[in-house]
């Protein structure tokens, strides 16, 4: 058996919300392994976010372990995570691109950040932003795309890198819904034929039910797993 | 992350804010124009100075005078506290003693009037043994029209150039073989007693240029003996003393002996000396001007800071979003300080352009706001100066570091915090 892209155990985390101790986490188990299709289900407050941002190593947790390719991400320093991160591709609800760069700036930024040559980088990002059907608009700036067209820049950028995996969070909650089809026939798509391990945060039945696999998360917990 | 991606990156953040950036860059511009205006004009006014004054000034002599001033040629001061009095035949004394080749007793009255036909200047008067003085100060008591007397007459009079010409505009106010009566008030306010001495031009100086020691543009010269019987005084108010050499050694033993001479009473100052005077004097005014530029710098400096930190919270959410994408906290910490680095670099540039523009605008008006003052106002008024801004290497240099310094310096703390930002609290940040 290989090595799970992903693996929390006994994934505990308290932030304190003012002076309120909230504990979003309080004991995820979760493994997913390679070319999966991950969908985290639950209400607003059940701690998805939380736990993404475990998995992406942009937060520390109070307790348990998260291990990324077998790395227990707690024994890495600052710049071992951000070497990290550049292997995970992020894709936000709020898009998240830099305003003045282009599409393509976009995308080369995220490959400028490891160190990447020019042409190289120049080469990759129209690669990819043709991969999410971006070909004829990758001079435009964000502003000048739509909700849609911005997702599909940063799911490329977060491709750029051959990131070991895809966490999305709430991909499609800020766009329209036949959109929204668009964007997960292509994630799907990015998964069947180019074996993109994705891990998604959803509150949208219909995009889980295209997941290989849901797990639905309550108050800090996964209370139901299911294969599709 | 490459150094030119930061760069670039750097440079595309500063473009978006365009108008911020320049008036950022404004204050590091006007702190450098500054700075480098001032010490380029002062480096102008040392230099040619210094160079009037070698000229000007046999470096083999000495000044002797009574108390502490040093005589600096006409119109100097002379702080006479004591008794002692220094006496035109002193110069019997001072030729005995080893090394010396000659001395020349000089008497100088300022606030003279000078009449020329319907006209009037107010000036120092200087009685001096023409042949001496030439020979101590042949470069600058050199005639360019007449001759100068030798062997003088009664009533021989030599001019200065801006005393023949001191409008600068071809009306002369005397010339070769004028004639022109010297007007000197003696006694006090109430009893008042003009003399009047009567002369002819006989030479007119050629232009020596404003601060020269010894010789001036704007004194008249008369022979010592017609001097001291007008004046009616054997008193002189230095004594100029020409050494074999200007050696450290011979300038000591002969100011040793003429100060042994006159038991203490005198003051001997060398010329070399007072050139160091000038000198130290001049470097202790340009760091007075350097410095009060240099406050404008620090205030631009605390605008660079105030913006940068404005700027970060603006950018909290971009600086989230370049941490989740990998960004390392020190490649924040180098764009911030590269936006710093590009301000400062701008900055300095366009303000030591800027700034050595300003220094010949300053240095033309300071040229020819110079000269004679007419009838009425004192004499000591620097005559035609030509100052050249000079901008040495180390200036442009150092203005260039000081600028870059300023802003990266300033910039240090907001980048810190913006390096410091943890990903998913600047992610959250709206």
């Amino acid at each position: 058996m290989t090595t799970p892209v992903v693996e929390t155990t006994n994934l505990k985390k308290t932030y304190m919300l003012g002076k309120v101790p909230v504990n979003a986490l309080q004991g995820v188990n979760l493994k997913v392994e390679k070319g999966d299709f991950l969908a985290i289900l639950g209400p607003s407050g059940s701690g998805k976010s939380t736990l993404l941002n475990m998995i992406g190593a942009l937060d520390k947790p109070t307790e348990g372990k998260v291990f990324i390719e077998g790395v227990d991400v707690s024994t890495l320093n600052d710049n071992e995570l951000a070497d990290l991160r550049r292997e995970i591709g992020f894709v936000f609800q709020f898009f998240n691109l830099i305003p003045r760069l282009t599409a393509k700036g976009n995308v080369e930024l995220t490959m400028a950040i490891p160190g990447l040559g020019k042409s190289e980088r120049r080469k990759r990002a129209e690669e990819v932003l043709e991969t999410v059907g971006l070909k004829e608009r990758v001079n435009h700036k964000p502003a000048e795309l739509s909700g849609g067209e911005r997702q599909r820049v940063a799911i490329a950028r977060a491709l750029a890198n051959n990131a070991k995996f895809l966490l999305m969070d709430e991909p499609t909650g800020n766009i329209d819904s036949k959109t929204a089809s668009g964007i997960i026939e292509l994630v799907k798509g990015l998964n069947k034929e180019k074996d993109v391990t994705i891990i998604i945060v959803t509150h949208d039945q219909h995009i889980a039910s295209q997941a290989k696999r849901t797990v639905q998360m309550l108050d800090g917990l996964i209370i139901k797993e299911e294969v599709n | 992350m490459k150094v030119s991606d930061v760069f670039s990156y750097a440079f595309g953040a500063i473009r978006l804010r365009k108008l911020r950036a320049g008036l950022t860059t404004l204050g590091v511009v006007i702190g450098i124009a500054a700075i480098v205006a001032l010490l380029s004009i002062s480096q102008g006014l040392q230099d040619s100075i210094t160079e009037q004054l070698q000229t000007g000034f046999a470096t083999n002599t000495l000044i002797v005078s009574t108390g502490g001033g040093f005589g600096m040629g006409p119109g100097a001061m002379t702080a006479t506290e004591s008794d002692f009095n220094l006496l035109v035949n002193y110069t019997q004394i001072i030729d005995e003693i080893e090394d010396v080749v000659m001395s020349v007793a000089v008497i100088q009255k300022p606030g003279c009037h000078i009449r020329s036909g319907e006209r009037e200047l107010k000036l120092t008067v200087v009685g001096v043994d023409f042949a001496k003085y030439a020979n101590i100060y042949s470069s600058t008591f050199e005639a360019e029209s007449g001759e100068i007397p030798l062997d003088p007459e009664n009533e021989t009079v030599v001019v200065g150039k801006r005393v023949s010409d001191p409008w600068k505009n071809g009306t002369l106010f005397c010339d070769v073989d004028d004639g022109v009566e010297i007007v000197w008030t003696t006694g006090t306010l109430f009893d008042a007693k003009n003399e009047t001495y009567t002369g002819h031009v006989a030479a007119v100086l050629k232009e020596i240029g404003g601060f020269g020691i010894g010789p001036s543009d704007s004194s008249v010269y008369i022979p010592i003996l017609q001097a001291q019987s007008f004046f009616g005084t054997d008193e002189c108010d230095t004594i100029i003393v020409q050494l074999e050499n200007d050696d450290e050694a011979t300038i000591e033993s002969v100011s040793e002996a003429i100060d042994g001479a006159f038991s203490g009473q005198v003051s001997v100052t060398s010329s070399t000396a007072m050139l160091d005077i000038m000198s130290s004097v001049f470097s202790t005014v340009e760091l007075f001007l350097a410095g009060i530029a240099a406050i404008s710098l620090l205030v631009a400096g605390i605008g660079i800071m105030n913006i940068m930190i404005v700027s970060l919270m603006e950018r909290t959410r971009e600086i989230g979003i370049l941490k989740a994408l990998g960004m390392k906290s020190r490649t924040v910490l180098s764009i911030f300080l590269s936006e710093a680095v590009i301000v400062g670099l701008m900055g300095a540039a366009i303000g030591i352009a800027s700034g050595w523009g300003l220094a010949h605008v300053v240095a033309r008006v300071f040229s020819g706001g110079g000269g004679f003052m007419p009838a009425g106002d004192h004499a000591a008024a620097a005559g035609g100066m030509t100052i050249t801004p000079v901008l040495t290497p180390t200036v442009f240099l150092g203005a260039f570091a000081f600028g870059l310094i300023v802003s990266v310096v300033f910039a240090l703390y907001p980048a810190w915090r913006a390096s410091k930002l943890k990903p998913v609290e600047a992610l959250r940040y709206e």
